[in-house]
């Protein structure tokens, strides 16, 4: 692909602090304590891509959406939105007009919504904040158009959040989500909170606008169908790392990762086809004290010494399709 | 068929308001026979877990059965008095809930839980309930069950303690597990090993099976036959290969298409517009019309029951012989 790359993020990584209050670290006598959410990952989103990130529940997946949304900063790495550095752009008026770019759906529309805002406030902030309109005429007028693109009445603006049912408050949210005509969408599990038939309609408005405004998404689901349907590019994620980046179509034709095998495995065949599914063993362990090397090895039917004492790199396997895997590397699987 | 495990007839859930009686669950019939796993869909708000809960007496206040009849083995059990609903309560009627943490008590290792649970119906002494204890454990998978036993339900994972609640739903042998949603809170590749396990264990056991939940992919791969539930009432109910395939009713055709799959590619989802209507504004006739691509005359006035529609039943008028011959 030719496309310009948007987004590029390089060794990312992030610590959480969750160790004991001061005194108990000094009684009990125990050090200090860092959950590792994030360990050195690296991607890269080019425009009018949708490049979504997979794992479970624990995986890093929403930590990566979070920093590249500038709500947490990174322990380490960098992250660079059309070829300026994040951390350098910080607190000035650079950040500022790289956050008009910016914006993110995120997965709870009960939460995200302040119930005590009328719709048309909710959705008018980021014009407001910015200071995208003249005029509260202008403004209301951009509601309007906004309220009818997400496929709700103007007139809906004066209502309350809780007068809307889930589908519809998600599409408040991708409302409010466009108002400062962003290039780039972070959305983190977007229909998760939603029931199926509910969940088509958000996928395919999401997909609508994106052929419209040419919008870059980074998409985070921990639910393979829809991110089949939706991205172009996937990374499939396991207890903080990265273990394989590939296009759509190919990670599941050819997915080499044998943890990406284990989840394509994993999904309940809903078209009958009969296909024999080899039962997944174990769990993801506690990312405190993640395994030694690589952290999938205790559950992978394929590990080798190696794998208990090294930790695998994110080597390339195929066109713009990386695995991290001693494995793969070594040409066993 | 041979005679049914248990008979549900007319079932109707109501929540009284101040602004009148809300029915949640309407004239709901449908029979699970023994051994047989029953899979319950719908979207959210379809009635399908008060369902479950009206059949074990569960509702909580002020919900109330508001009509119909649950036999189960012949037996009435919807208007027995509480004490007896107790009794039949995990001895005949064995239930896993959605959430692991909250259906077991934090306070008491798994050991004392099993151990009460087995005792309460089953007249053994207490180094014989241990020892059945430990045997349910290590069929449901529990590495080291016996150390594990003196474990409280914290130092356990989400997929161990679903075990756990499997274990404690089979512990006195009951003719039917009721299964609320059992895999919505586990990760994908939990998710697999504990329907897979929840089968083997209920076949195993002899149990019958009623899994309620809103995932198309376990029921296709767990269940026998399928209830779909829309706005209260069943739509749509039939073997489960035909269901998915050859779905009958509007409904359940648009629910099947709007699931994005893995088999194969498309550009763009089907979707049912609108969604699911409010308990206080459920339309005239067939609940569905106003969303039906198909709807004519006859749905916006007069309700469908069960029609046989080939393979399955379904609540639509496009089945009807009468509507057939004009």
């Amino acid at each position: 692909m030719s496309q310009p790359e948007l987004l590029e993020v390089q060794g990312l990584t992030r610590y959480f602090d969750v160790s004991k209050p001061l005194l108990n670290r000094v009684v009990e006598r125990v050090p200090r304590q860092y959950l590792r959410a994030v360990h050195d990952v690296n991607f890269s989103i080019g425009a009018g891509e949708t490049f979504a990130l997979v794992g479970e529940s624990g995986c890093g997946k929403s930590t990566v959406a979070r920093m590249v949304a500038g709500l947490i900063p990174p322990s380490k790495g960098a992250i660079r939105f059309d070829g300026i550095d994040r951390a350098a752009a910080r607190s000035s008026a650079e950040e500022r007009k790289l956050r008009r770019r910016f914006q993110m759906i995120f997965q709870d529309p009960f939460a995200s919504l302040n119930p005590r805002w009328r719709v048309d406030r909710i959705i008018s902030e980021p014009i407001r904040a910015f200071g995208l309109a003249a005029d509260a005429q202008e403004i209301e007028h951009r509601v309007g158009e906004l309220l009818k693109l997400v496929k709700l009445d103007p007139a809906d603006g004066a209502k309350f959040p809780h007068e809307f049912s889930g589908g519809q408050r998600q599409r408040i949210a991708i409302a409010r989500a466009l108002s400062n005509r962003p290039e780039f969408i972070i959305c983190d599990e977007p229909t998760s909170a939603l029931d199926v038939s509910v969940q088509a309609q958000i996928l395919n408005l999401m997909r609508d606008l994106q052929d419209e405004f040419g919008l870059t998404y980074l998409f985070i689901s921990h639910n393979l169908a829809v991110v089949r349907h939706m991205a172009t590019r996937i990374g499939v994620m396991y207890l903080g790392k990265l273990c394989e980046v590939a296009p759509s179509h190919e990670l599941f034709s050819d997915p080499r990762h044998p943890y990406t095998r284990m989840l394509l495995d994993a999904v309940p065949d809903i078209d009958m086809t009969g296909r024999a599914r080899t039962p997944v063993k174990g769990e993801v362990p506690n990312p405190i004290n993640p395994p030694s090397g690589c952290a999938f090895h205790p559950r992978c039917p394929h590990a080798f010494d190696r794998c208990r004492s090294e930790e695998p790199l994110l080597e390339i396997v195929g066109e713009r399709h990386g695995a991290s895997c001693h494995a793969v590397a070594e040409g066993r699987i | 068929m041979s005679e049914p495990l248990l008979r549900v007839r007319d079932l109707v859930v109501e929540f009284p308001t101040r602004r009148g009686i809300l029915t949640a669950v309407d004239k709901v019939s449908f029979d699970i026979a023994p051994g047989e796993v029953l899979g319950v869909v719908g979207e959210s708000g379809a009635g399908k877990s008060l369902t479950g809960a009206a059949i074990i007496n569960l509702l909580e206040p002020p919900g109330r059965i508001g009509g119909g009849e649950v036999i189960l083995q012949g037996q009435r059990i919807d208007n027995l008095p509480m004490e007896k609903v107790r009794k039949i309560r995990g001895s005949r009627i064995g239930m896993v809930f959605q959430d692991p943490l909250t259906s077991l008590n934090p306070l008491y290792t798994i050991g004392r839980q099993l151990t009460e649970t087995i005792q309460t119906h089953m007249k053994l002494s207490d180094a014989d309930a241990l020892a059945r204890a430990i045997e349910l454990l290590t069929e449901v998978g529990i590495p080291a069950p016996e150390t594990r036993i003196e474990s409280y339900p914290h130092q356990f994972s989400g997929g161990m303690r679903q075990r756990v609640v499997i274990a404690l739903a089979l512990a006195a042998n009951p003719v039917l597990v009721i299964a609320d949603e059992p895999t919505t809170a586990l990760d994908v590749s939990v998710q697999a090993q504990i329907i897979r396990l929840l089968k083997k264990m209920c076949a195993e056991h002899g149990a019958a099976v009623m899994l309620i939940t809103h995932d198309m992919g376990v029921i296709a791969e767990t269940a026998d036959r399928v209830a779909v539930m829309y706005a209260g009432r069943i739509a749509e109910i039939g073997p489960v290969r035909e269901v998915i395939k050859h779905a009958r009713h509007p409904y359940t055709e648009g629910l099947m298409a709007s699931i994005p799959s893995l088999g194969h590619d498309s550009e763009r989802l089907q979707q049912i517009e609108g969604s699911m209507p409010r308990l206080t504004a459920i339309p005239d006739g067939c609940a569905f019309h106003p969303r039906c691509p198909k709807a004519f005359d006859r749905c916006m006035k007069e309700r469908p029951e069960l029609i046989d529609a080939e393979t399955t039943r379904a609540a639509c008028w496009l089945y009807d012989k009468a509507e057939a011959a004009t």
